[in-house]
């Protein structure tokens, strides 16, 4: 078969359907990043406009321009969008489009997966537009601190579009993180071993695994406060045993690490592009790894930093300043990498290296800064001014709006297959230097003079005039240079001639196919055998377009295949679905869960959970086949079972990572329930549990008869045995649990009146649901044997299943304890 | 996995250690938890700078069994990021846990 046919058969087979109704079908992560950037862009545009706006009002003393309402709203939502919607999906975007090119694969780990997490983005972040149109944005800052953001400071709606809108948009982000860790861990050309992989790939693993354990405490914190909005139970007032620190501890649990998941893929931008920009290698690959993985850590443990003004013993807040300045040394040792890197080649000016160059000075000012307030009785003068404010920007434009700048300019000519043509690029670049650079030394200096943060105004007398009018001078310096990069992206996909293939000679295997992309990436998959395959064999993409490589030839599926995680051997064949709408379809049918809970339309919550809950069911079902699939030849000589057939499939390993964030939540509840034990005023509470030895004896051992069941049920089916009796044991130990937990939520003394029992609510709650989930799987795999979809061979959706009996088992157990020995102890 | 957990390893017990001596912290103050039976050390102190040695005594020993042939790694890679991240879990344990035998508690 020659190189043009095997082509057209293969875009048939992957290509999404035709034209712009495409764009609602498409699973294909090329079309999907493309989508998940182009609209990330889109929302930093909208919170630079906001941002506009706030540098117009603080131009001048006495500024008419905007009430402070008004002003409230502006700069929350210019936070708030461009952390949640701009900066995060802007890294899923890349790592989307990126990540199966860079791992020399046709598609990511779940396609389908991917395009629910865009469109819950697209929809959730629709809901904060629309609260901004009709001027009821939140407006309580972007962390939402309460007692300002409860019930009574703040009774209109605002409130509940943040708490529930980001809810719905950090769904996308933990899609995204899964698929990303799943996808970076198993789908990746054979014979790239860890050490061989793409230093994106390890720094977005990294990332991806921050998602998972970052994002959950604020998912908690923001379920929390909102059912506090909605019901009254009370978790943060402290009238009622309720503790506002305790949304302090939550947010910032998340948020600390925010700030490192948006800069870690800046940084795994900068590694790939630098040296591509020297002429060279990466210099300490392992060392940037290892820091990579070193700087994750610590960031889960400067939290507290935020907090220092809050009256935690002294002992408390040295813990977090010692690790605070400690962070700065994994961060110091890319930075030497990188200087080391351009030190051993031979640095080329060239657009993307000018702003890899802006992000160096910006980013380490942005670090110093950061050590200094990592001081405490240095943040007790700072905290709350404008000075955090320029501390923050340094770090997040420089740590991040620069690399990504640079990493457009690097990657453009691969979205687009376009060489770039207008240089306005270089002029913009000096724009966006000089202007960020005088809009933020500024703000440094104003915050030192005393100007506060969030303030709309201020007076003449405070001698902050001339300085804040610079200081907006030089934004709006910034945001034309900004607008240049917009006008020469579009000109430059509207216009400019095609790009020839690797423009910049580098050597990573994004490169080693036609530019633009075909939907299927690479005609035959590669056998890597080093870090930079393409400088090894430049004559790679044509021998892979050939068919040289494995899965080579065409045959109506979408397949790829999967590698054992350390040495990259190939271990099984994977058959992926095809376009569909189910993706769109599920985020629209979760939009109108959270659109109820928004509305207060209760009624409707349970038809969108049973909404959901189908769609979920048919997700699953629609993957099943009734024939045992033989193993399949992948070319070299190679055969590989199918995912089907194996213990450890990619669905096992997404569920092990969802269940990662999952228990991290329960972990945070945990922790709440006990923060507001011992620190909150207002305990003990009125009530105690009444406690039940029969119902926490019948919890523990249906959870027990649960997961011995379900074992049973998976060896009879290796034995060809039927299972189903076993099953059905399983179902009723899964029962029980759910009645004991019900119990929990029925009997708890009145939720409204006390934090405690909130929290109880809260847990007996948590255990229901994963009761209910644990009943609906273990249904949906009777459904499946009794209907011939399972064999002894087909035996994949088995360990699924145990997977999380297992984690209810565990979490249903743990609950039982805390809630009935708390009953007890009192 | 296991190679990825060996990575791994040595910082999530930092992050447990850290996190533990904090709610420790929190709790000893929180129900003012006092008292001095042993001379000049008071109780919170003694659990503190326990828990804080026991923390060092953790990570030297997953140091120890990261260089340990019995538990090597058949990835040269691997190994090296493993002691890397080994070595900063044993720094950020001495110096961010520090403050326990430095600072006054509960203040
Ligand atoms: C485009 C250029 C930008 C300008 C001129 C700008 C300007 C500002 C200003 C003046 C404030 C302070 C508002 C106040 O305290 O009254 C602010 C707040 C903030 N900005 Fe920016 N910003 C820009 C880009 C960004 C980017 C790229 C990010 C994140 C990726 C970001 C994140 C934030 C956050 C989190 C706040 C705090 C909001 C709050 O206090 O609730 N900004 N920005
Ligand atoms: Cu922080």
């Amino acid at each position: 078969m020659k190189a043009l046919e095997r082509h057209r058969e293969f875009s048939r087979i992957w290509a999404s359907a035709p034209g712009f109704k495409g764009l609602f079908s498409t699973v294909n992560h090329t079309d999907l990043g493309r989508m998940f950037l182009v609209t990330a862009f889109f929302f930093f545009i909208v919170g630079g406009i906001l941002a506009m706006l706030i540098r117009a009002q603080l131009a001048t003393p006495h500024s008419a321009f905007a009430e402070p309402d008004l002003y409230n709203q502006i700069f929350t939502m210019h936070g708030t969008i461009m952390m949640f919607l701009f900066a995060i999906p802007t890294f899923e975007g890349l790592a989307v489009y990126l990540l199966p090119k860079l791992l020399g694969t046709r598609d990511l780990a779940f396609p389908r997966l991917t395009a629910y997490g865009y469109w819950c983005y697209v929809f959730g972040g629709g809901m904060l537009l629309f609260s901004m149109l009709f001027g009821i944005a939140p407006d309580s800052g972007w962390f939402m601190y309460p007692p300002l953001t409860g019930a009574i400071s703040s009774p209109g709606i605002n409130t509940d579009f943040w708490l529930i809108g980001i809810t719905f948009v950090e769904i996308s982000a933990i899609a995204a993180a899964v698929e990303i860790t799943v996808s970076i861990l198993k789908f990746r050309a054979p014979g790239m071993s860890l050490a061989r992989m793409p230093i994106f790939a390890w720094y977005a693993l990294v990332t991806a695994l921050m998602i998972l354990t970052g994002f959950p405490p604020l998912i908690l914190g923001s379920i929390l406060l909102e059912v506090e909005r909605a019901f009254g139970l009370p978790f943060f007032q402290a009238e009622f045993g309720g503790d506002s620190l305790l949304w302090q501890h939550l947010f910032w649990l998340f948020g600390h690490p925010e700030v490192y998941i948006i800069f870690l893929p800046a940084a795994g931008v900068i590694s790939t592009v630098l040296p591509v920009m020297c002429r060279t290698t990466l210099l300490g690959y392992g060392w940037i790894v290892a820091a990579a993985v070193a700087l994750a850590f610590l960031s889960f443990g400067l939290w507290v930093h935020h907090m220092f003004t809050t009256g935690i013993p002294h002992m408390g807040l040295a813990f977090f300043s010692a690790a605070s300045t400690l962070v700065a040394v994994p961060t110091g040792v890319q930075i030497f990498a990188w200087i080391g890197t351009m030190w051993k080649g031979r640095p080329d000016l060239r657009l993307p290296m000018l702003h890899i160059l802006g992000f160096f000075v910006t980013f380490v000012i942005g670090g110093l800064t950061g050590v200094m307030v990592a001081v405490v009785p240095f943040d007790w003068q700072a905290h709350d001014t404008a000075f955090v404010t320029a501390h923050l920007h340094y770090v997040l434009f420089g740590g991040f709006v620069f690399p990504i700048l640079a990493g457009l300019y690097y990657w453009l000519p691969h979205f687009t297959g376009r060489q770039r043509f207008f240089y306005l690029g270089e002029a913009a670049f000096a724009l966006i230097f000089t202007g960020f650079h005088v809009t933020f030394l500024a703000m440094h200096w104003v915050g030192l003079l005393g100007q506060r943060r969030r303030i709309s105004t201020y007076m003449p007398e405070d001698g902050w005039t001339t300085i804040n009018l610079i200081s907006s001078i030089g934004g709006f310096i910034l945001a034309i240079g900004i607008a240049m990069v917009l006008i020469e992206v579009i000109l430059h996909m509207l216009t400019s001639r095609r790009s020839p293939r690797n423009p910049w000679s580098a050597g990573t295997l994004e490169w080693a196919m036609i530019i633009p992309p075909a939907p299927y990436n690479f005609a035959s998959l590669p056998h890597v055998t080093s870090r930079e395959p393409f400088t090894d064999d430049p004559e790679l993409a044509v021998r892979l377009a050939s068919g040289e490589g494995y899965l080579g030839r065409p045959n109506d599926l979408r397949e790829t295949l999967t590698v054992e995680i350390t040495s990259g051997k190939p271990d099984y064949h994977v058959i992926y679905p095809t376009n569909t709408h189910l993706p769109i379809i599920m985020a629209a049918v979760t939009g109108t869960f959270f659109l109820s809970l928004l509305l207060k339309a209760y009624w409707c919550i349970p038809i969108a959970v049973i909404g959901v809950a189908a769609l979920a069911w048919r997700w699953v079902w629609v993957l099943g086949r009734k024939q045992d699939l033989p193993v399949q030849d992948i070319g070299h000589g190679i055969e590989l079972p199918n995912a089907s057939t194996v213990e450890h499939s990619p669905g096992w390993w997404g569920s092990l990572f969802l269940l990662v964030a999952n228990a991290t939540f329960f972990g945070s509840l945990l922790f709440g329930f006990a923060f507001l034990w011992t620190v909150a005023p207002g305990w003990p509470p009125p009530a105690w549990f009444d406690a039940s030895a029969v119902e926490l004896a019948l919890g523990t051992t249906g959870a027990m008869v649960g997961a011995a069941a379900i074992r049973r049920a998976r060896r009879a089916n290796a034995l060809r045995q039927p299972p189903l009796a076993w099953l059905g044991l399983c179902f009723a130990g899964t029962l029980t649990v759910a009645i004991a937990a019900a119990a929990i939520t029925l009997r708890v003394p009145a939720p409204v009146e006390h934090a405690y029992a909130a929290t109880l609510l809260v847990l007996g709650s948590y255990a229901l649901f994963h009761a209910s989930l644990g009943m609906l799987m273990v249904a949906f795999l009777v459904s499946r044997t009794a209907l011939g979809f399972t064999s002894a061979a087909r035996k994949t959706e088995f360990p699924v299943v145990q997977l999380w009996i297992d984690y209810l088992g565990v979490i249903a157990i743990l609950v039982f304890l805390v809630v009935h020995l708390t009953g007890w102890l009192s | 996995m296991t190679d990825i957990l060996r990575i791994v390893i040595a910082p999530l017990v930092w992050l447990a250690a850290f996190t533990t001596v904090y709610a420790l912290h929190g709790l000893v103050c929180g129900h003012a938890i006092g008292g001095m039976p042993f001379g000049t050390i008071s109780v919170p102190r003694l659990l503190l700078v326990s828990a804080y040695a026991l923390a060092i005594c953790a990570q030297i020993i997953l140091l120890i069994s990261l260089y340990a042939r019995r538990f090597a790694t058949q990835s040269e890679f691997v190994r090296f990021v493993s002691r890397a991240t080994g070595w900063t879990a044993l720094v950020a344990t001495v110096w961010t846990l520090l403050p326990t035998v430095t600072m006054s508690h509960c203040l």
